[in-house]
């Protein structure tokens, strides 16, 4: 676990390589979907701080309840690029045997849980996973994280009141990037983010998620306080989202982007003007950590598009743990002769 | 007859005791819980009032509050914490206190829970059941009287039963507490303390998608499940006719076979429900008949059911299917 008071280099450089890469791989699952070889995708551009930051904190026993974008999320906890483009493509490699569209991940070996296309739809289940964490009695706690426009659904109504209702080890971060499509987050609540959580019993705060440094300061405190079993706790994480909402949306039609691509204002240009400033990078440390992931990304999708695709009849398991006989019967007209 | 009510006798030597299904229910609970720590019950009034119904009754004093847990008034809250806690480790069993209420759980049924198994490649199952009564005849109008069991057999990943007596109501429910699958479990209030039945004491099985043939007849065969099975035995009785009569128990997936050979059997064929009939479950059992038994078929499928339209409060009884309406379309069906 990192604190930030005695923060190394090597875990800043490491951030600091996780976000390249994240950014990195982002791009190029963009220009990949533009090329037809990925089918579409929710970019993360400009959330990779925040991201990290949780990853840098959350133990091996947390239960991460995840959404659609958190790219560099995973990436700071240790899953395989192979496996995040296996599951981009759809492959025979995909531990989800091609049952989602990209970016619903699901990587269980690394405590992430499943992620749907409705918003929000997942916290209740983050406080239900806690609940029996607590019941069994098992180390570590449940973290969520999720848009600003989640923060409208009953679901997050639900999902804050239940957590704070049963005191349970829950810590909630709204990645609010600003925009939940065309929405602005000021057409989508009235009240701070963060101040919601007085309704609900629990503390809240805000913090910079574009800033590694003041994003692992705020959520040192939120996760010591979870872990301690006070019980949940809010934070909002003000980011921004660089891209489209997904590769489908052109925001052009709504908005004058904010913070670009490599600006000065970019998170992750941000980190890097500060670690040149502190001389624990070069220019050259950031050519070739740039090079380095550019090669590793191209590489791995190069070899997971020759990976062989998920056998036709599989679309019929996993439906219930036995198929009924109506799964049958529809796996044997996939084949009949006609 | 007299009231046998908690008599324990035995039978064959295995002890047995006549209950209703409410009975039934708490006692099938009671056990299982005492069987297995996994187990925790989770919904609105379930452990102070035991239920609205009584079906929880004095489970929170047995296992305490961490195992009968009653939670703040959010359905979706409810069916979301139950899948959370399912994919954990734990296995819940969740009341929605009246069918009419399942609706803000909606998208947490229909595109979580059933579907996790799914969208993980079997890497995360759901062993969740949601017991929720549904039904009229209980003056409970347009918010405590639906029977929206389409809702959920159209759900590929849910599982969909309910009994209508109180030997299936244990049968089943242990069924579904073996499943490592998402249940509904769909209790017909109206019969919750209507009908008593031996119940053997210990834990058995119904089997899921397994439909009883409650009586054997060669004229028509009568199709029917939950809260209509004891209007249509009493209107069989009643007027002397020769049914052949099913009762489903289980409504996803549905008994194919049991279907299909009772209509080949009799060749005519009537359905009764107490949900409206349009995309009812007696539509799918038309269709799966037409498919597969149109040859044997005498007379026109005829259908019993609620009527199209929002469970009225006054004039209940004209809603749900009653002995003339079944009689009608029995006559029609030998008349063809």
């Amino acid at each position: 676990m990192a604190v930030v008071g005695n923060l190394s280099n090597e875990q800043i450089i490491s951030a600091y390589k996780t976000a390249i890469r994240a950014r990195t791989l982002d791009l190029k699952i963009t220009s990949s979907q533009r090329q037809g070889i990925i089918g579409f995708h929710v970019p993360n551009e400009g959330q990779e701080m925040i991201q990290i930051a949780i990853g840098m904190l959350a133990e091996k026993d947390d239960l991460i309840f995840n959404y659609y974008r958190d790219l560099a999320l995973l990436l700071q906890r240790g899953v395989p690029v192979s496996l995040i483009f296996d599951q981009l493509l759809g492959n025979g490699n995909d531990l989800q045997k091609g049952r989602q569209m990209p970016d619903h991940f699901s990587f269980r070996e690394f405590n992430f849980s499943t992620v749907q296309s409705p918003v929000g739809a997942h916290l209740p289940l983050a406080v239900g996973a806690a609940y029996s964490m607590k019941y069994n009695k098992k180390k570590g706690i449940t973290i969520a994280t999720f848009g600003d426009g989640a923060t409208s659904t009953s679901d997050f109504h639900a999902a804050l009141n239940l957590a704070s209702v049963f005191n349970l080890s829950v810590l909630f971060v709204c990645e609010n990037n600003g925009w939940a499509i065309s929405l602005p987050v000021s057409k989508q609540t009235k009240a701070e983010i963060f101040n919601k959580a007085a309704a609900y019993g629990m503390p809240g705060k805000r913090v910079d998620g574009n800033d590694l440094i003041s994003s692992l300061a705020g959520l040192e405190e939120a996760f010591s306080y979870v872990r301690s079993g006070k019980g949940p706790y809010l934070v909002e994480a003000t980011t921004y989202r660089i891209g489209p909402h997904s590769t489908s949306d052109d925001p052009k039609k709504y908005r004058i982007d904010e913070i670009t691509d490599g600006s000065d204002e970019d998170p992750i240009k941000r980190l890097e003007n500060l670690m040149l400033k502190m001389g624990v990078i070069d220019h050259n440390f950031i050519q070739s950590t740039k090079a380095q992931a550019k090669e590793e990304m191209d590489k791995t999708l190069e070899e997971r598009e020759n990976v062989s695709p998920v056998p036709p009849e599989s679309i019929f398991e996993d439906v219930y743990e036995r198929p009924y006989w109506m799964q049958e019967e529809e796996r044997r007209d996939l084949y009949d002769s006609d | 007859m007299k009231d046998l009510t908690g008599c324990r006798r035995k039978r064959g030597g295995i002890y047995t005791t006549q209950i209703n299904i409410v009975q039934s229910l708490n006692k099938t609970l009671d056990m299982l819980m005492a069987d297995d720590e996994r187990v925790v019950l989770l919904g609105e009034d379930i452990g102070r009032d035991g239920g609205v119904f009584r079906v929880t009754d004095n489970l929170l004093n047995k296992y305490g509050e961490e195992r009968v847990i009653d939670t703040p008034l959010s359905e979706l809250g409810i069916v979301g914490m139950a899948t959370g806690m399912g994919m954990h480790g734990l296995k819940p069993i969740a009341e929605i206190q009246f069918q009419d209420f399942i609706f803000p759980a909606f998208d947490q049924i229909v595109n979580n829970m059933s579907k996790i198994r799914y969208r993980t490649g079997g890497r995360f199952s759901v062993p969740v059941i949601i017991r929720t009564p549904y039904g009229g005849g209980v003056k409970g109008g347009l918010y405590h009287s639906q029977s929206g069991e389409s809702y959920f057999a159209h759900t590929a990943g849910l599982t969909v039963v309910t009994p209508s007596n109180a030997y299936d109501a244990r049968g089943l429910l242990v069924s579904a507490y073996k499943k490592n699958d998402p249940v509904i479990f769909m209790e017909p209030k109206r019969l919750y303390r209507a009908v008593k039945s031996e119940v053997p004491d210990s834990l058995f099985e119904v089997e899921i998608g397994k439909a009883a043939k409650l009586k054997e007849g060669d004229d028509v065969s009568i199709i029917t499940y939950g809260s209509t099975v004891p209007t249509v035995l009493n209107a069989v009785e009643k007027n002397g006719v020769n049914a052949d009569v099913l009762d489903l128990r289980t409504l996803l997936p549905l008994d194919v076979s049991a279907i299909v050979q009772t209509a080949k059997k009799t060749g005519r064929v009537v359905i009764v429900h107490e949900a409206p009939k349009t995309l009812g479950i007696g539509a799918e059992i038309s269709a799966l008949i037409a498919e597969r038994a149109i040859d044997s078929l005498l007379s026109p499928i005829f259908r019993v059911t609620g009527y199209d339209i929002p469970f009225p409060y006054s004039h209940e009884e004209l809603y749900l299917p009653d002995e003339r309406r079944i009689m009608r379309a029995v006559k029609k069906a030998l008349s063809y």
